[in-house]
């Protein structure tokens, strides 16, 4: 990147001094400069395909995984339950938005490989959709634990959806600026200080900490290993798709949005290990649920250690 | 008539005690309200009358006065001062003040099971 905009810039300059000495061999050198300019700029676009490509596969993996999860999560058996009915369908409406905001943002690498602009922008645009809505699933999921009372955790949810809605509408009107293509990624700031305060307070800030009181809330309690392993894992990985994904967007820095991707895709595959560990780290941790067999006394009515039974 | 003895709460608490293998003491609802009534007239006579306005609806007068003799007057948790009256004692306070903590626990317990079962 460094590269390009120093060639960048002494290409400009060179032009610049071209045009005010107009000498013939001055203008000769600068021909084979620009000439060799391009060359550089061209291997470097070679180089710039493999960090987007890159960048296009994780945000795929990102979007198939979360998209797999919500699907398995809505054949789950635990739909039976009444009490965790509303909380799951809201976790499956949040792995559905996380999928929904990646598939977009996937295209839009894709976009920024081919070099298309206004494609990039538009799925930045689509991609923002249900990225402003992510907190409102979250905020049910907690009010509704906490409380239990479903009136309340709708109203809860209503606030988040108000400030998401106010967020795209700060993004709509005040827009976006033109994006940055480098060898990683493609950078679009957004054009509003609030619609980012917005952003930041309603849905990264307050969620997160819910997520982290709830949490608090369930390690200071005695429960099962088994019980705890799933909770905290699950509250983890959330947190954790929920607090880099806000990076990836506000980031100005294409390194760290691909850092930030990579951790979202942790989160998801953490979150599908929440509810399915395999077995090796069931036996691991202690939390391999045996299956025995009831006793039948009756069986061993006979034996000659009856006495000692 | 309950003024701060929730009668119904209590049979919920002893039941729970008692799902835990606890019969005796927190588990057992005759001796949970005998002692919150005592409790309650800390430093005055309790009437035996008293005592049978909340367990009345559950227990007769006969196992009431038994688990008084039995219990409380035996392990000097209350004296009888009078013909049907009772004053709780120092090791009856302690008494009390360790069914508040089965209390508490029976309401952390199950807040902590409804929140779990509620978590997707």
């Amino acid at each position: 990147m460094l590269i390009i905009i120093s060639i960048m810039v002494f290409v400009y300059i060179l032009h610049g001094w071209k045009i005010q000495t107009r000498t013939n061999t001055v203008e000769k050198n600068v021909n084979k400069f620009i000439f060799e300019s391009f060359q550089i700029l061209t291997s470097e676009m070679n180089k710039m395909s493999t960090g987007l490509l890159l960048n296009i596969t994780i945000c795929f993996a990102i979007a198939v995984i979360s998209l797999t999860f919500a699907w398995v999560l809505a054949k789950n058996k635990n739909l039976e339950k009444q009490n965790s009915k509303p909380t799951l369908y809201a976790l499956i409406t949040f792995w559905l938005l996380v999928a929904f905001t990646y598939y977009p943002t996937a295209f839009r690498m894709i976009a920024a490989y081919m070099n298309n602009a206004q494609v990039d922008i538009l799925m930045y645009y689509i991609a923002a959709m249900p990225f402003a809505f992510v907190s409102v699933p979250m905020a049910y999921i907690i009010i509704y634990v906490i409380t239990g009372n479903k009136q309340v955790s709708s109203y809860v949810s209503v606030i988040f959806a108000m400030f998401g809605i106010s967020y795209l509408m700060l993004l709509v009107t005040n827009g976006v600026i033109e994006p940055v293509v480098t060898s990683w990624s493609s950078i679009i700031s957004i054009n509003s200080n609030i619609a980012i305060n917005i952003y930041l307070l309603g849905l990264f800030i307050i969620p997160t900490a819910m997520i982290l009181g709830i949490m608090l809330l369930i390690l200071l309690r005695k429960i099962s290993k088994r019980m705890r392993y799933h909770t905290v894992l699950l509250l983890v990985s959330i947190s954790l798709v929920i607090d880099f994904m806000l990076t990836d967007m506000i980031t100005t820095f294409d390194r760290m949005q691909i850092v930030a991707r990579t951790f979202v895709l942790i989160g998801t595959v953490l979150a599908y290990l929440s509810y399915f560990p395999p077995l090796t780290l069931q036996e691991k941790l202690g939390i391999r649920q045996h299956k025995y067999e009831p006793f039948d006394e009756d069986e061993f009515m006979d034996s000659e250690d009856i006495d000692y039974v | 008539m309950s003024e701060g003895i929730d009668v119904e709460h209590e049979k919920k608490v002893a039941e729970f005690y008692q799902s835990l293998g606890i019969n005796q003491g927190p588990g057992d609802i005759q001796y949970r309200i005998i002692l919150l009534v005592l409790k309650k007239n800390e430093g005055k006579i309790t009437e035996f009358a008293e005592i049978r306005a909340y367990t009345d609806q559950f227990a007769d007068r006969g196992s009431i006065g038994s688990k008084m003799k039995s219990v409380f007057q035996l392990e000097g948790l209350a004296e009888k001062v009078q013909r049907g009256g009772y004053v709780i004692t120092e090791r009856g306070l302690i008494a009390a003040n360790f069914l508040k903590y089965t209390s508490a626990f029976y309401k952390k317990t199950k807040s902590m099971q409804a929140m779990l079962d509620r978590l997707p």
